[in-house]
């Protein structure tokens, strides 16, 4: 009141207009929260999945602009691979672009699967109504058909399994198997690069983003430093560890690849070489099918993972047969007189006995382990005062790991910048973003201390 | 309001929505009959670029092969470049003692170059493999093998030409247990015709999926043969 009122001028009133115009749209909608302390972003995993589906629209665009879905005009090799080996090597920060939109789709996955498995465990999602779990589960699904069909549009070696194992599942379908393929896949490679890459640039974000409006809760936290950390992170990692192009897909020599780690658990079931159908696409549907129907079958109202022994056992069991499957996906035969084929079987028997096990291992080990944290809980509060949360030993421990962390970060930018110059101007962007999210967070942190 | 969307719906399933989706199988206006032309690739040696002729036994002899494009853009060296094995077949002179000298359209049979397995381009082995009583077609991925046509002993006719008998693609369920074939004819001169193919399981298969083994004897060799029109 007593504060002199701004003076206007032709800058404070078009911004005034824009604020007012904004006020109503769907973006202004939401609240956005900047918090001045910091908060766990285990509770907003949510929003940073967004902020790497940001960074790949962004990217994936400018991509577009020397991608070619085709396959003839290009000599031998294919137009797609082509294009990509051309934008690898020759286009001005092509390189760069294409290994950020790689490094972020990896982490986009890893972000939508750890976001779940945060909101179930720590059993936010019954705070929501079920349309949210659903459309996330929805969403979870679609972002796999995504990074699906955006590593197929390289038409490299393992795009080629890619497509064949994809295109030979739709195939596998009983009764509507050959309609439904030629339906999605189209009549052949050349179709198959096409229709892919429709769906991935378009029709797959398409509903990605009209799930996502009904997916977002009217809350968003906007934490500046951890996001500018994870992005900063990513940058790193696509510096560091830059994916390369691979060899061009050809039918009649193709080599034994293995596919991305989100999808080697669908390989080692198919390798079982039990009927492709029912291993490739009802057992992995029998995973999701749990997930939907989780929020109407777990409606106790106890949020705590603590509180709820079975689901989280269940929670659990996922976890360790997805590591199990994923770990025998990548495993092949390394005898290499043997045949491909009996190279890549995979024994059922040792196979399901070690799905089975585990389970019954992750069962056993939950419940013994919340049995002895209550009991060790009930001692607490009878006897002992609480011990503080890390004693200076562990200070110590992870004072080390820290350091040890700075030297392998060393070590890798060290041979980045010996075998690939272009890697410096993405890990100095990584590294500086890093920066910037470290020093915020340590001021914000200052300014919270009671002294 | 509800009587008029309910009336949409019920008109829904009977609209071929879906033939949007099938275009590029199902227009038969982009299947011609075309001319067999050995692309102009090192791969084909002596008849790299030239056309086929069933009386032409030195440049075509039996038990050998060839990679053809169907159907041709028109431009010989693209589609010989063009890396797309969905338009490519091996064109196969079959071996002596299946009827390979005869100068008919009877003596060929083109395989697709795609497996139907996982898409894998096999190849033809002019060796008499140990699975099989003749001459195969065989995929380098995981092993699949296909047989040439085989002499049924109760008639002597050729039968179950390109019917997977070993590998991953033999252990697939009928129909997709068998590779797809185009249909060929031969012109008075001697000239290889390729037909107009139906690219469905009764008749050339789908390319990728699967055709019914029998439809060879029902209907791809009778055309070779001039007993049926294609």
């Amino acid at each position: 009141m007593s504060q002199p009122k701004e003076k206007e001028n032709v800058v404070s009133r078009l911004y005034q207009w824009i604020k007012d115009g904004l006020g109503r749209t769907v973006y202004m909608g939401v609240q956005y929260t900047y918090p001045k302390r910091f908060v766990s972003p285990l509770g907003y995993l949510g929003v940073l999945t967004g902020i790497v589906f940001l960074l790949l629209g962004i990217t994936g665009g400018l991509l577009m602009i020397y991608y070619q879905p085709t396959l003839s005009g290009c000599g031998s090799l294919t137009c797609a691979f082509a294009s990509i080996e051309r934008i690898n090597n020759t286009v001005p920060f092509g390189w760069l672009l294409r290994n950020i939109h790689y490094t972020a789709s990896n982490a986009m996955v890893l972000l939508a699967v750890l976001h779940m498995y945060y909101q179930y465990f720590s059993g936010r999602f019954k705070i929501k109504n079920e349309v949210l779990w659903v459309t996330g589960v929805i969403l979870g699904i679609i972002t796999g058909v995504e990074a699906f069909s955006g590593y197929d549009l390289l038409f490299n070696q393992r795009a080629g399994l890619a497509i064949e194992i994809g295109s030979s599942l739709a195939n596998a379908s009983p009764l509507v198997g050959g309609t439904l393929r030629l339906a999605t896949f189209g009549a052949g490679f050349t179709d198959f690069v096409l229709r892919l890459y429709a769906a991935h640039v378009f029709i797959l974000p398409m509903i990605m983003l009209i799930l996502v409006f009904i997916h977002f809760p009217r809350y968003l936290v906007f934490d500046l430093p951890v996001i500018s950390t994870v992005v900063g992170g990513l940058f790193l990692v696509a510096a560091i560890f830059p994916v390369a192009v691979g060899v061009g897909y050809s039918p009649s020599n193709p080599q034994l690849t293995i596919p991305e780690w989100y999808l080697t658990g669908i390989y080692a079931l198919l390798r079982t070489e039990f009927d492709k159908f029912v291993m490739g696409g009802l057992m992995p549907a029998l995973l999701f099918l749990m997930a939907l129907v989780v929020p109407f079958v777990d409606t106790s109202k106890k949020l705590n993972w603590k509180d709820r022994p079975f689901f989280t056992a269940l929670g659990i069991t996922t976890i360790a047969q997805i590591l199990i499957t994923t770990a025998w996906g990548f495993y092949i035969n390394p005898d290499t007189g043997l045949p491909t084929l009996s190279r890549l079987f995979v024994d059922p028997a040792l196979y399901f006995s070690s799905m089975l096990g585990v389970t019954v291992l992750s069962f056993a080990f939950t419940y013994a382990f919340l049995r002895y944290l209550k009991a060790k809980e009930r001692v607490r509060r009878a006897v002992a005062p609480m011990s503080p949360l890390l004693t200076k030993k562990w200070v110590f421990v992870i004072f080390l790991m820290l350091v040890g962390a700075q030297l392998a970060l060393n070590f890798f930018a060290w041979t980045a910048a010996l075998t690939n110059l272009n890697a410096m101007t993405l890990f100095d962007a990584g590294a500086i973003l890093v920066t910037f999210g470290v020093i915020a967070h340590l001021y914000r942190y200052s300014q919270s201390l009671p002294f | 309001m509800l009587a008029a969307v309910g009336a949409v719906l019920a008109v829904v399933p009977f609209v071929p929505w879906g033939n949007f989706l099938l275009s590029s199988v199902s227009s038969s206006g982009a299947y011609k009959r075309q001319q067999a032309v050995a692309d102009n690739i090192t791969a084909n040696g002596s008849a790299a670029g030239k056309a086929v002729n069933v009386n032409d036994l030195t440049t075509f002899p039996s038990n050998s092969s060839w990679l053809v494009t169907y159907p041709s853009s028109g431009d010989l060296s693209l589609d010989s470049q063009n890396p797309d094995t969905f338009l490519k077949f091996q064109l196969i002179r079959l071996p002596q003692e299946l009827g390979g000298s005869d100068r008919a359209a009877s003596a060929f049979v083109a395989y697709s170059k795609v497996c139907v397995h996982l898409w894998c381009s096999p190849t033809y082995d002019p060796q008499k493999s140990t699975s099989s009583q003749y001459e195969t077609y065989q995929c380098p991925c995981h092993g699949s093998i296909y047989q040439l046509p085989t002499k049924d002993p109760a008639t002597g006719g050729l039968v179950d030409g390109g019917k997977a008998i070993a590998g991953p693609a033999s252990l697939q369920a009928f129909p997709t247990n068998a590779i797809p074939m185009l249909t060929l004819t031969a012109d008075p001169n001697g000239d290889l015709y390729i037909e107009p193919p139906l690219f469905d399981v009764e008749h050339n298969g789908v390319l990728g999926y699967g055709r019914d083994f029998a439809s060879y004897q029902n209907y791809i060799l009778p055309v070779a043969e001039g007993k049926q029109k294609p």
